[in-house]
């Protein structure tokens, strides 16, 4: 079974700080990782084809050519190989414009019987890939997957829709997005992780000419959709810290409540 | 001009020749480590006082034990770069963690895997790199540590066979240890000359294990005493070729000293970002910590030292790579990173006030850990004299 992995290459949410004054993100000194629901979807792809048996792992990534080290790490995890598409045609994509990029790299490297893709990326939060790889390449769907069985050739997965959940047989081809409660991710080896560093290492790097795209077919003059502003949300939360001894505190609290009218005879209002 | 207008035409171009950066991606792999499974468990793998064998299995399953091993013995292929990269990162969230890390991939394995033959291979060198076995090196006794060449633990033929009697101390990994490389004297009163290390598993008949000890530090790095009496091992145990043993030993001296100093590296920033955290949160008369002089002259002195260590631990391990022996200048880089850890602890504890003295918090663990980089690797009372006397030749 040919398997592909979509991975991304994500700022670590753990340590973005917004600039306060121009509401764009500082990535100064920021780690980028793999995207963390990326981690269990290749988890899985790796433990359905030791499965399977006579299966490929492939992972792949669009991005400027820093998104390596994120199939380096897939390497390192098991994929057997990866693929990195980057341009600078491909900058300034949004979901539409790179999921035409990804389905036609897919197509390009010999097609996919499955696709796993986690269900969102941290940073964009828009969960618009996966599906819409699927629609490009006219594959069934399944996301929010939180559990798959592979079964004579088809998939059985669980969905998780909120308080629901969904069982679906899904033949393939197939796209499935997964969610963390899926599987735990093993972590890199060491010796294949120092092997992915080296120039032998099975990744193959792509442009939008290899994948016969013209200019205004990719990055920004692809897309659809125009980012016009980004700002973060204005805190109307002030702080205070009350010193003193318990008692002193808490008779300053009950100070401040009653100041403020939020204490009625009986208690809090 | 806006984007939809763009008619650049895309251009066929060889592909980049693009790969990562291996002690980039080999520290954001022990970082995330860190991270997600040491720091954790670490106060409770502490509090335990027990070996963290669900953490060591991990590292097995990664095969980081192998990291100084090549790849098609069963090692990853890679440098002391490398090696020191994961101690650092290791010693960073739990310092025991590392010390028994760094056990097993270099003194614990190293002779067995340049001196052991393909069965003791099989048996022991593969299921160490899985972490499904653990070895300890046994060098120090009651009456000998730094001045090995006194070791009293003898070994006498017997035929076929060797006899080993003697006492070992400060045995790191000994009360879990499956096998023990022992330094022991063929020739008594051939002071370096009979030196040799053998193998001895631990079911032979006549070896006995104490109890770990009490020790002030590095407490689920279980330290004890060694008992041979009569002890029977093969010929093949005996490792090394007669009158080898000093240089053998000598072989790996400056790894281990570069090695020991990347462990305070990694305990000294633990103990600066702890400190960091800590001013940026904690208000004392109106104003964060952060803001006060005194605060601000521990950051710089924790931060400037930190990064001499880095630099130092970094070109020490570059020379090892490139096939030196940085004898003297690893032994300056343990004195001085493993002061500089010690320091950073002692005024991580000054920056979180009596927080520091709280079992609760970790920095309390920094600093009983921190004593113990100043004896394991050579005292620095010891390395300060043969450094000296070093550079006076």
């Amino acid at each position: 079974m040919r398997i592909f992995v979509l991975v991304k290459q994500v700022p670590d949410s753990t340590e973005i700080k917004i600039d306060p004054r121009t509401g764009n993100l500082l990535r100064q000194g920021v780690a980028a990782i793999m995207n963390p629901e990326d981690r269990h979807a290749l988890q899985a792809a790796v433990e359905l084809a030791a499965q399977v048996g006579e299966s490929s792992v492939t992972v792949l990534t669009m991005g400027p050519p820093q998104a390596i080290d994120v199939l380096t790490e897939a390497l390192a995890c098991g994929a057997d190989k990866a693929v990195l598409l980057t341009d600078e045609l491909f900058a300034g994509a949004d979901t539409w414009s790179t999921s035409g990029v990804l389905a036609r790299a897919i197509q390009h490297l010999g097609g996919a019987h499955l696709v796993l893709a986690g269900r969102q990326a941290i940073d964009g939060d828009t969960a618009q890939i996966g599906p819409q790889v699927a629609e490009a390449l006219g594959m069934e769907q399944a996301t929010y997957v939180q559990e798959i069985e592979y079964l004579d050739g088809e998939l059985e997965v669980e969905r998780r829709m909120g308080e629901h959940l969904e069982r679906l047989c899904l033949p393939l081809p197939a796209l499935v997005t997964v969610v963390a409660e899926l599987n735990v991710p093993g972590h890199p080896r060491l010796d294949l992780l120092l092997l992915a560093c080296q120039d032998r290492a099975p990744i193959e790097i792509l442009n939008a000419a290899d994948l016969g795209f013209k200019a205004q077919e990719v990055g920004l003059a692809g897309s659809l959709t125009e980012v016009v502003e980004t700002f973060s949300p204005k805190s109307a939360r002030e702080t205070e810290f009350l010193e003193g001894s318990p008692a002193e505190m808490a008779a300053a609290l009950l100070g401040r409540l009653k100041a403020a009218k939020l204490l009625h005879k009986g208690g809090l209002e | 001009m806006s984007g939809k207008t763009l008619n650049l035409k895309a251009k066929v171009r060889p592909p980049p020749r693009i790969r990562s950066d291996a002690p980039r991606m080999v520290r954001q792999v022990f970082h995330r480590f860190t991270e997600e499974e040491v720091i954790p468990r670490a106060q409770a793998i502490d509090e335990s006082r027990a070996f963290p064998r669900e953490l060591f299995k991990m590292l097995g399953d990664m095969n980081a034990f192998g990291v100084r091993y090549p790849r098609n013995k069963g090692g990853a292929g890679g440098s002391t770069t490398i090696f020191c990269i994961i101690c650092e990162e290791l010693a960073r969230g739990l310092v025991s963690l590392a010390a028994e890390y760094a056990m097993q991939c270099l003194m614990g394995t190293n002779f067995l895997f340049h001196y052991g033959n393909a069965e003791q291979h099989e048996r022991y060198f593969l299921p160490a790199m899985k972490g499904e076995k653990v070895t300890a090196f046994c060098m120090t006794e009651p009456d000998n540590s730094s001045d090995l060449t006194g070791c009293k633990t003898s070994a006498k033929r017997d035929g076929e066979d060797w006899v080993i009697n003697g006492v070992k101390t400060f045995v790191t990994n000994g009360p879990v240890a499956d096998l023990f490389t022992v330094l022991v004297q063929t020739r008594p009163g051939s002071r370096g000359k009979g030196l040799n290390f053998c193998l001895v598993p631990r079911e032979a008949p006549g070896l006995s294990v104490s109890r770990a000890f009490a020790t002030l530090g590095t407490w689920s790095t279980e330290m004890s005493e060694l008992a041979l009496s009569d002890v029977v091992i093969p010929a093949q145990n005996m490792l090394l070729p007669p009158g080898t043993g000093m240089r053998a030993l000598l072989s790996i001296v400056a790894e281990i000293r570069t090695m020991t100093a990347a462990l305070g590296l990694g305990l000294a920033r633990a103990a600066y970002e702890a400190s960091v955290r800590y001013a940026r949160e904690r208000y004392q008369f109106g104003r964060l910590i952060k803001d006060y002089q005194l605060i601000q002259a521990h950051m710089a002195n924790m931060a400037t030292n930190i990064y001499a260590s880095e630099l130092m631990v970094r070109d020490c391990c570059a020379r090892i790579d490139r096939g030196e022996s940085p004898l003297n200048l690893s032994s300056m880089t343990k004195y001085f990173v493993c002061e500089t850890a010690c320091n950073a602890a002692d005024r991580a504890t000054r920056v979180l006030g009596g927080y520091s003295y709280s079992m609760d918090y970790p920095v309390q663990r920094y600093y009983r850990d921190s004593r113990f980089l100043l004896y394991g690797g050579g005292t620095h009372e010891i390395l300060q004299s043969t450094i000296g006397r070093t550079l006076l030749r």
